[in-house]
């Protein structure tokens, strides 16, 4: 619902984000993927596009499990 | 209930049993399988089905007497009995290859005597060389078939016989008498079938007729010589050789597991909504073509109990019975690695735990303690799905925190009547709540009991939150001296007979419908009531809610199905969403005519549906039809107002609900925004929190261009991201807003 492709700067450090490896963890299982987030304090963006659709995913998986 | 009591929980369902034609077969046959496979033309495996279970088809297809058509459950719809016998001939005439296995198992050292040839003998002698042991039959005449030689087609049973018999290794020793048993002392065992009439080396008086044993501990006997037809002297041969078996393992004859049930637990199917059929005539007075016999055993009811599975949707859907589930539920309660074997997480978090399944059970078979065993271990193992279950654990909480007030009336210590009106019922209309208290107080020595009776922590499974609140309920209630509590909700009555039995309760609803000048409105000319499913076996409540509906001069139409669930029970809407949304569509459209529910949970579901629908309490003071559902932050104002307004009543006391932070940002969100959230479970309290937070530490994302700013908050085990903009003072326009359930580490 947002207002078309947003280009997102860490407010803190204000720096563009760049892919980097992260770290997930659910269900007491850990995943690697590569997501942005800020190259100075680390700080990880979600989308929403990845939130209710990859790791909605993932999630549910792994709640099956 | 204990893991260990699981699969006993399934004992009494009869679902996968024989039919009542297997029990009165001799062979006991699986004679819907048969069926099943014959009128779907699978020929090979109609015939295996067959032949497995009566040894010489050809024979028994000619000979047999159908016992298992007096059986036939068709015969209770006015149809006659599948014709049985008909069918296994037209199977042996459609079956092309009728060579018999080969046992490709290694050969056992134990050797056994067979006395008599007859058919009893052969078919122990059969049964007993599939599992390689060393058969030798000892037949006095010159040839096999014993009482079948005088019978007219005794050629086409020899040829059969010699079918069965011929990838076996089998000695027959013909022309041989039996006249004294220590002939057979090479032997490890004895099989007598030396037919009717026929030398017993006297071990008749010493006969056990189960497990075909004598006083001589290797020696057996059976068949015709025991009384048998020709029939169960067949079938007798074979059930003689398992007792042979475990004999000659163990030194012992005893029964065997897996044996068939010894008695049918008299069960007949209602088979309620099957058409008659009549039965099929062949047009060639020869027998069955093979369309023909399709047709025939597709007549078959299937006779096998499926009602839970029909009746329920969550059943329905993941397609287990019972006894699946009971092993399911044991296995995983015995596996408690997160990468584990778990292969029935996802029903288990689907069942509305509405008591349903067990209410159309014949034997009163209920799935849902089941399902809350399951949870139960699960989150005291910590591998359960601690999100499914989050949000209404939060919304408990805060019931049972801010949301609580208890006190006796006004000046007094103690009372009579507390109302316990639920958690709720003040969240989604507190004039419910309001307009009840006033009602009781001018009755009755009322006070007042607000809080949460743990209907989601049982569900979550979380027992020690549960115990933790059914502690302080009970404290309250000792403390405002043990007053009967007047329930709203049939859950919180549920919960309270369950864990706090000494607490007596009595619904609202009786109360309201013994008061005479309780005068419910008329809103409509009829209207069906829909029964929660807690009221469950509360006949009195039931009725007292029919009383004030038709005191209302509206015509209370009873519902088709009583006590189904609206979708909300066991908090199953986030662990499976197409479930619920399924199930709250069927109940919505049971029935054309508006509901007149007594839940506040019921109504949520069907006036979230746009469904015509009033609690009976809009019925009985006149309340205003209200906006459709009230949104997750409106209901814990709704609980606050209500604690608000009866602490002031009570106690003369002014409740100020706690502030934090956050409560001062104003939200500017857009309505269907606002919808959609809720449908989420996202609440404005989280968004400002969120907000507040990101803001505080300037720990957010920003998009220069467009002002924008994107914040993250993790709470429990929900991640919450927001997208805002500022929109003045303390004033944030809500752009968007997700969670997830994952957690993310910062980086590698």
């Amino acid at each position: 619902m947002g207002e078309g492709r947003k280009i997102w700067r860490c407010a803190r450090c204000d720096r563009e984000l760049v892919a980097k490896k992260t770290i997930f963890t659910y269900m007491g299982l850990t995943l690697a993927h590569e997501v942005e987030a800020c190259p100075g304090c680390g700080k990880v963006f979600v989308s929403r596009e990845m939130a209710e659709g990859k790791m909605a995913e993932t999630e549910q998986q792994l709640e099956d499990k | 209930m204990k893991p260990e009591d699981a699969r006993q929980h399934t004992d009494r369902c009869f679902r996968g049993e024989p039919a009542t034609c297997s029990f009165a077969c001799p062979f006991r046959m699986d004679i819907r399988s048969f069926l099943d496979r014959v009128a779907r033309g699978r020929w090979p495996a109609a015939y295996r089905v067959l032949r497995d279970a009566v040894i010489f088809p050809v024979v028994v297809s000619a000979l047999c007497d159908q016992p298992c058509r007096s059986a036939c459950q068709r015969t209770l719809l006015g149809d006659e009995a599948l014709e049985i016998r008909e069918l296994e001939v037209a199977c042996l005439r459609n079956v092309k290859e009728r060579k018999p296995e080969r046992y490709v198992i290694p050969p056992k050292k134990e050797r056994v005597a067979v006395v008599g040839a007859g058919p009893s003998g052969l078919s122990c002698a059969l049964a007993l060389a599939q599992k390689r042991f060393g058969v030798t039959v000892l037949e006095r005449e010159k040839g096999w078939g014993g009482r079948l030689l005088e019978h007219p087609r005794f050629t086409e049973f020899d040829e059969d016989i010699g079918l069965q018999f011929s990838a076996l290794e089998v000695e027959f020793r013909f022309g041989t008498v039996v006249s004294d048993l220590a002939q057979l002392s090479e032997f490890d065992a004895v099989y007598i079938a030396t037919g009717a009439g026929g030398n017993a080396f006297g071990l008749e008086a010493s006969w056990d007729d189960q497990l075909y044993s004598t006083e001589q501990p290797r020696v057996f006997l059976g068949g015709e010589l025991c009384g048998s037809s020709v029939m169960e002297a067949l079938a007798a041969g074979r059930e003689a050789s398992l007792s042979i078996e475990v004999f000659l393992q163990t030194g012992k004859a005893a029964a065997t597991f897996g044996r068939f049930p010894r008695e049918y637990r008299g069960h007949i199917l209602p088979h309620e909504g099957v058409p008659p059929a009549p039965a099929v005539r062949p047009a060639d007075p020869s027998g069955y073509s093979g369309e023909e016999a399709r047709a025939e055993a597709a007549r078959c009811m299937q006779c096998d109990c499926n009602i839970c599975m029909e009746a329920c949707e969550m059943l329905r859907l993941f397609r287990k019975d019972p006894h699946k589930i009971a092993v399911e539920v044991y296995t995983d309660t015995h596996v408690n690695a997160p990468f584990s074997s778990h292969t029935i997480t996802r029903q288990v978090y689907s069942c509305n735990v509405c008591g349903y399944c067990g209410g159309v059970c014949p034997v009163g078979v209920d799935i849902g303690p089941l399902m809350q065993l399951s949870r139960r271990v699960r989150l005291s193992a910590g591998v359960h799905p601690a999100a499914l279950h989050d949000f209404w654990l939060r919304e408990m909480d805060f019931a049972v925190s801010e949301g609580a007030f208890s006190s006796p009336p006004a000046g007094q210590e103690a009372c009579a009547y507390a109302f316990y009106p639920g958690c709720q019922l003040g969240a989604s209309n507190p004039g419910h709540v309001l307009r009840s208290w006033d009602f009781l107080a001018a009755r009755h020595d009322a006070g007042v009991m607000l809080g949460c009776c743990g209907a989601p922590a049982y569900w979550a499974g979380d027992e020690e939150r549960l115990r933790a609140n059914i502690e302080g309920i009970r404290r309250t209630w000792a403390g405002m001296g043990r007053p009967v509590l007047v329930c709203a909700c049939a859950t919180c009555r549920t919960v309270l007979a369950g864990f706090l039995p000494e607490i007596r309760t009595v619904s609202l609803y009786e109360l309201l419908a013994d008061a005479e000048e309780v005068r419910p409105v008329r809103r409509w000319p009829e209207a069906a009531v829909f029964d929660p499913c807690a009221a469950r076996g509360g006949d009195r409540m039931e009725a007292a809610v029919r009383a004030l509906v038709s005191r209302s001069g509206t015509v209370c139409v009873e519902p088709g199905e009583k006590n189904r669930c609206c979708g909300h029970g066991g908090h199953i809407y986030l662990a499976n969403p197409g479930l619920y949304g399924e199930i709250v569509q069927n109940r919505t459209e049971a029935d054309p005519r508006p509901y007149v529910v007594y839940c506040a949970n019921c109504r949520e579901v069907f006036a979230s549906q746009g469904k015509e629908c009033a609690h009976i309490l809009d019925l009985a003071f006149d309340l205003p039809a209200r906006d459709p559902v009230p949104g997750l932050d409106e209901k814990r104002a709704n609980i606050l107002a209500v604690k608000k307004e009866l602490m002031k009543k009570m106690t003369g006391a002014d409740f100020e609900p706690e502030a934090r932070e956050w409560d001062a940002l104003t939200l500017v969100i857009d309505e269907a925004l606002r919808r959609n959230l809720d449908r989420k479970l996202i609440s404005g309290n989280d968004i400002k929190e969120a907000i507040w937070r990101a803001e505080s530490a300037g720990d957010k994302f920003l998009d220069p261009e467009t002002g924008a700013s994107l914040c993250s908050m993790v709470k429990e085990v929900i991640t919450y991201w927001v997208e805002y903009r500022g929109s003045g003072a303390g004033a944030y326009e809500i752009l968007d807003a997700y969670s997830h359930r994952m957690r993310f580490g910062r980086e590698e």
